[in-house]
């Protein structure tokens, strides 16, 4: 294996970013208690960076491999430390707080001088050391509802060493593990985690690579390689949908979707239907990107109902 | 053919055709196929897939994952098998094991839990929740008749054992019996306001209207009103009275810590008890008797005891009351064919009533009776506020066993009882507390059908009752789960969850054997007692923990009173050089200000103490010792001290660290100005509120102070126990009055301003833990629960999510390994914040709209507005 490999990766998947190999993972947030993310009482580890920019993405404060700074206006009291912090990046104009994002050079020190927590840096550097102890304090609750850890993103398998790491040590501890992928790494980048892994939730978003190119920036081949081979590996998948309105949650596109499921082989255990979130829409705001607008309506209970049976009656699986 | 069946069965695992087949038996293919179908009814393939399926189900029951089977029989996806599957089953194996595992691990359950409520019991809630027919009829007989009795009392120059006992008796000799249409459990006691629990009527139009409508004879309210000055002064609810929260005669430093609340002691010794309602149900009033007249023989007599038999004989006589009411309506109304269900009650209650409380209970009917006269006349002597009825499943099993197995009763009769006598104890505030569940001694759990019912009982009346819940993270998980639904299904915040594996350590730990330890029950909100053992003083002293910051910054001077010094002198601001230093003078002062509420709570003991018969006569020691419940005649008796501002302190330490001695940006001067200012620049003020680490977020550094604060008040209170002679127990619980104490205590260095309210008990400072539910109970969990018997009670804001059918199972593991770790006691909040702004905005909406309050629930639109934004500060918004 290259020693470059870090690099080689975040070059193929055609984003900016360093080298893992000094196992220091970059991640966005830890969330504690989730019950959404694979069985139990489980923690969520958000990693950055993702090779995909998927236009309906929820979590857009992990795409970039890089830092960034999230201004969260309602929290802003306007106490103007950030201007005296960071004159050159933080303005006033009509009385309210400008930030001039191609002047950011993520140093931080608005960061630091907000009392309100309304500037917030996404993206910290961490051991996996500093992770477990982190985990390891809901290990009671893992026990009780047979939960673990999820690790999440952005895009996990982008930081591969980082990612088998933390898994190992959980596995040393006895620690269920699930990641949530969207495959678009190199196999290496998979292979390398997955004696370490459980469960796997991999993304399905589009099943024609055009389209899917035309709607992430990237064709599916690789992804459905990887979904391949990982299900021959005898890995268990839980294949997740997000459901975008008018993209891919038409009864044509369902079963097309299906179709691809049914070449996936037998790993596959489930598939799971995720309603389109369209709440992150101030998390864009936030970070300084344009939100896509995929409408403010999700889908009603009645057309996941008739998802689900599509989906289940194409595949035989059962569909979350 | 039957052999090819035999074939397929044995090598159902292999690959199977119709040709092979019929060549082994010899057959030819078409022959084989015809004959096969003629036999089997179906086709071979049909018939090998469906049998195949059937033992894969079977295996797959059994425990074996679904993809091992299905390679196993021959499929090589998971999507084929659970087609076939699905065609076989109508659904998925995943689905066919849960449903299978539900319908058989549920139905045990299901059977205790399928009950539905009877027409009659939907008619008496109508009349109790709802229509209020008979609301002040109680209060009125009561306080006449309680007056006139402690009148004469008076008068005669009577002993004040006797003088209780007399105002008892009259109640019991003069009230008018009333039997509700339909009630199967008699005996009224309901009083609306809680106004009409005790007062002494006066002349005026207010107390005029109620006694106009009370039935009560023209000459009796005269005497009422007529009534020496004597008895209207004389403490009877001595120490209850809220507004007496001082000692008779206070020192100058006491009355200073009292309007400073930073220390209050007052000493609850009125209508917080769990009496020996075993004693009614085996002995009877009239077994009693005997019992306090062979110790009134064996120590030389007393007036304790001519009161305790006074009202024992009086005692005695309550049900033969009702049963004659009952016998007059059955000579004097007439039942028609659709009243003839009347007739029948009416017969049954002149049956039991005629029996209890004066015998022994010879059934469950008669030991649900009983034990609710029990409480009536408990509830007579001193009102009824936190007289709560303790561990009722344990109490009334084994009259329901009995008449279980005699055919006596239907488990639909029991059910039905036991809504009936819940709906006797209905009040919008309800603090009569009883539990359920819990560990016995051997170890084994103590739950049992009763419990199932009375958490029914509890989800299908669907009102506020004051329920509770003993459990441990070695309860079976059903029980746990099922009173977690209660809670989601009611969204009233009950019931609420007390460990047994630190409630008992605690309990052992303060001298309480352990026998007795294992039968603790709770009375009111929180606080714990051993039933029919105990004098507990519930809530009778108060520390203001967040007060020993302004004392250490104002050198024993108050912030928010500036003029009142009842702090230590720790010195200069300039001499704490480091935080050690710092953190040294604020135990000092908490130190102190324990030390006063002690001192309070024991004057208040020595002046005021109306004497308690009717509980002495309950009350295990008080007989034999010959001394009062409110003598120290209880064989455990001991003072609750309610730990207040804890988290806030915490939090404020954590802030002063960071700012001032770690990073210096602030020095203990500036940070004084700030706090005196209250927050001058809102800046600083969001500063210290998110840039230090919060109690309740499971952040080490933080709850360690906490911790370690908490552990430290445990080690003074052992000192003040020796010190003053009574025993304190440590009760890490605010009640209400962190409202109270908030509106006179200054701005905090943890972001919160001049006159906010403190922490709720021991949980994170409302809108400041946001690491989730399990970050909430580790922070938790992390006091030294085993030393606090008082209970450290936390309420816990809770995602509605959370106890959906498909959540509830999680919540329960999370609860259970909660446990494990040390929680003492959970009450969940389960409303989400919008539909309480709603509430709020629109109260009209919201009638039976209940919360978890402080230890209580409440109906939303009961509390005052700024409780309302309290619980709405506190509660976490729904979650994406």
């Amino acid at each position: 294996m290259s020693v470059n490999i870090g690099e080689r990766i975040h070059e193929e998947c055609g984003i900016a970013g360093k080298s893992d190999k000094n196992i220091r993972g970059l991640i966005t947030d830890i969330s504690r208690c989730s019950l959404h993310d694979g069985p139990g009482v489980r923690t969520v580890v958000y990693f950055k960076g993702c090779g995909l920019r998927c236009k309906w993405c929820h979590n857009p404060e992990t795409l970039s491999a890089e830092k960034n700074m999230m201004f969260l206006s309602a929290k802003c009291i306007k106490c103007g430390r950030c201007l005296e912090a960071c004159p050159q990046c933080h303005t006033v104009v009509d009385n309210e707080i400008q930030i001039d994002r191609s002047k950011c050079k993520h140093c931080g020190r608005c960061v630091e001088s907000c009392p309100a927590g309304a500037l917030q840096m996404m993206g910290r550097e961490v051991t996996t050391e500093e992770l477990m102890s982190e985990i390891r304090k809901d290990s009671h609750y893992y026990e009780t509802s047979g939960g673990g850890v999820t690790l999440s993103g952005g895009e996990c398998l982008l930081q591969s060493e980082f990612a088998a790491a933390l898994l190992e040590k959980c596995k040393e501890e006895g620690i269920h593990t699930a990641i949530e992928t969207a495959l678009f790494v190199p196999w290496e980048c998979v292979e390398r985690v997955l004696p370490y892994v459980d469960l796997v939730f991999a993304d399905l978003k589009i099943a024609d690579s055009k389209k899917h190119k035309e709607y992430t920036g990237q064709p599916n081949e690789r992804i459905l390689e990887n979904l391949k081979r990982l299900s021959e590996a005898g890995k268990d998948i839980i294949v997740r949908i997000p459901l975008i309105p008018g993209v891919n949650d038409t009864q044509e596109e369902i079963e097309k979707l299906g179709g691809v499921i049914n070449t996936l082989g037998p790993g596959v255990q489930a598939v799971e239907v995720l309603k389109y979130n369209y709440l992150a829409e101030s998390k864009y705001q936030s970070i300084g990107l344009v939100w896509e607008n995929f409408g403010k309506e999700t889908q009603s209970e009645e057309m996941l109902e008739k998802i689900r049976q599509q989906l289940k009656t194409i595949t035989g699986l059962e569909i979350i | 053919m039957y052999y090819v069946l035999k074939y397929i069965h044995e090598n159902i695992k292999e690959r199977l055709s119709a040709e092979e087949t019929a060549r082994q038996f010899g057959y030819s293919k078409w022959h084989f196929t015809r004959k096969f179908y003629e036999y089997a009814g179906m086709t071979f393939v049909e018939y090998v897939r469906h049998y195949r399926i059937q033992i894969a189900a079977l295996e797959i029951l059994s425990g074996k994952k679904i993809t091992e089977v299905a390679f196993d029989y021959g499929y090589d996806t998971i999507g084929g098998f659970n087609k076939a599957f699905l065609k076989e089953y109508g659904c998925l194996p995943r689905e066919y094991v849960k449903q299978t595992k539900e319908s058989q691990g549920y139905y045990e359950r299901r059977k205790l839990s399928m009950y539905q409520l009877t027409q009659r019991v939907v008619n008496l809630r109508e009349e109790v929740v709802n229509k209020r027919t008979y609301a002040k009829k109680y209060s009125a007989y009561r306080n006449v008749y309680y007056t006139i009795g402690g009148d004469r009392a008076l008068k005669k120059g009577l002993s004040s054992d006797e003088v209780v006992a007399e105002a008892t008796a009259c109640v019991i000799d003069n009230f008018k019996p009333f039997i509700a249409p339909g009630e199967l459990v008699t005996g009224y006691n309901f009083a609306d306001k809680p106004y009409y629990e005790s007062f002494i009527p006066n002349r005026n139009e207010k107390d005029f209207q109620i006694l106009r409508d009370s039935e009560i004879p023209e000459a009796d309210i005269e005497e009422c009103l007529n009534a020496s000055e004597e008895v209207r002064n004389w403490n009877f609810l001595s120490g209850v009275h809220l507004g007496k929260k001082i000692p008779l005669i206070p020192t100058e430093e006491e009355m200073d810590a009292f309007n400073d609340r930073a220390a209050l002691g007052r000493c609850i010794s009125s209508n917080h008890s769990v009496i020996g309602y075993e004693d009614v149900l085996k002995l009877g009033f009239e077994g009693i008797y005997k019992k306090i007249e062979n110790f009134e023989q064996k120590n030389g007599g007393g007036s304790i005891y001519v009161a305790m038999k006074r009202v024992c004989k009086a005692s005695g006589t309550i049900g033969e009351k009702y049963a004659e009411e009952a016998k007059r309506l059955l000579a004097t109304e007439e039942f028609s064919e659709e009243s003839a269900y009347v007739k029948k009650d009416l017969e049954l209650i002149a049956e039991v009533c005629s029996r209890v409380p004066r015998y022994p209970a010879t059934s469950f009917r008669e030991a649900v009776q009983a034990l609710w006269f029990a409480h009536l006349l408990n509830t007579w002597e001193d009102t009824v506020n936190a007289n709560s009825l303790g561990r009722l499943d344990q109490i009334l099993y084994p009259y329901y066993k009995e008449d279980l197995e005699k055919g006596l009763i239907t488990k639909e009769q029991a059910f039905e009882l036991i809504c009936c006598l819940w709906l006797k104890l209905y009040r919008d505030y309800d603090v009569q507390q009883s539990c359920v569940g819990g560990t016995n001694p051997d170890g084994s759990s103590a739950v049992n059908e009763l419990s199932y019912m009375m958490l029914d009982a509890t989800e299908r009346l669907d009102f506020v009752r004051c329920l509770s819940v003993r459990f441990s993270s070695k309860s079976e998980k059903e029980f746990v789960k099922r009173a977690l639904e209660v809670v989601g299904h009611v969204q009233k915040g009950v019931p609420f969850f007390f460990n047994d594996e630190v409630m008992i350590p605690a309990l052992i730990s303060k001298g309480i054997t352990e026998k007795d330890a294992y039968g603790y029950t709770q009375l009111g909100c929180v606080e714990t007692l051993i039933p029919g053992k105990t004098n507990p003083h519930a809530v009778s002293g108060e520390a203001n923990f967040l007060k020993a910051i302004e004392y250490v910054l104002c050198d024993g001077n108050g912030m928010k009173n500036p003029e009142i010094s009842c702090g230590v002198k720790t010195g200069d601001l300039e001499q704490f050089d480091t935080y050690e230093k710092f953190y040294a003078a604020i135990v000092k002062q908490v130190d102190h200000i324990l030390d006063i509420t002690c001192s309070m709570v024991r004057k208040h003991t020595d002046t005021v103490n109306a004497p308690k018969p009717y509980k002495s006569m309950l009350t295990e020691g008080c007989m034999e010792s010959g001394r009062d419940f409110n003598k120290e005649g209880a064989l455990y008796d001991y003072y609750q001290i309610m730990f207040e501002g804890v988290p806030n302190l915490a939090d404020s330490l954590a802030v002063i660290k960071k700012f001032v001695y770690d990073e210096k940006k602030y020095t203990l001067a500036q940070l004084k100005e700030i706090l005196e200012q209250d927050f001058p620049d809102e800046a600083v003020r969001v500063e210290f509120v998110n840039k230090a680490p919060k109690f309740g977020n499971d952040i080490d550094e933080v709850d360690r102070v906490a911790v370690e604060l908490v552990d430290h008040a445990c080690d003074v209170l052992e000192e003040l126990s020796h010190k003053y002679g009574m025993s304190f127990h440590a009760q890490p619980f605010t009640f209400l009055w962190m409202i109270d104490q908030g509106r006179q205590t200054a701005a905090s260095p943890d972001g919160r301003r001049c006159g906010e309210i403190l922490a709720y008990s021991v949980s994170p400072m409302q809108g400041r833990d946001f690491n989730g539910l399990t970050a909430v109970l580790n922070s938790i969990a992390k006091f030294p629960t085993k030393r606090t018997p008082g209970t450290t009670s936390a309420i816990v804001e809770v995602d509605p999510k959370l106890f959906t059918d498909k959540n509830i199972g999680i919540l329960t593991d999370i609860l259970l390994a909660g446990a494990a770790k040390g929680l003492s006691n959970v009450q969940f909040n389960t409303i989400d914040a919008d539909t309480l702004i709603d509430a709020k905005a629109h109260p009209e909406k919201y009638n039976n709209l209940a919360v978890r309050v402080s230890g209580f629930s409440q109906k939303f639109n009961l509390l005052s507005p700024e409780l309302q934004e309290h619980i709405i500060g506190r509660t976490k918004h729904a979650c994406l």
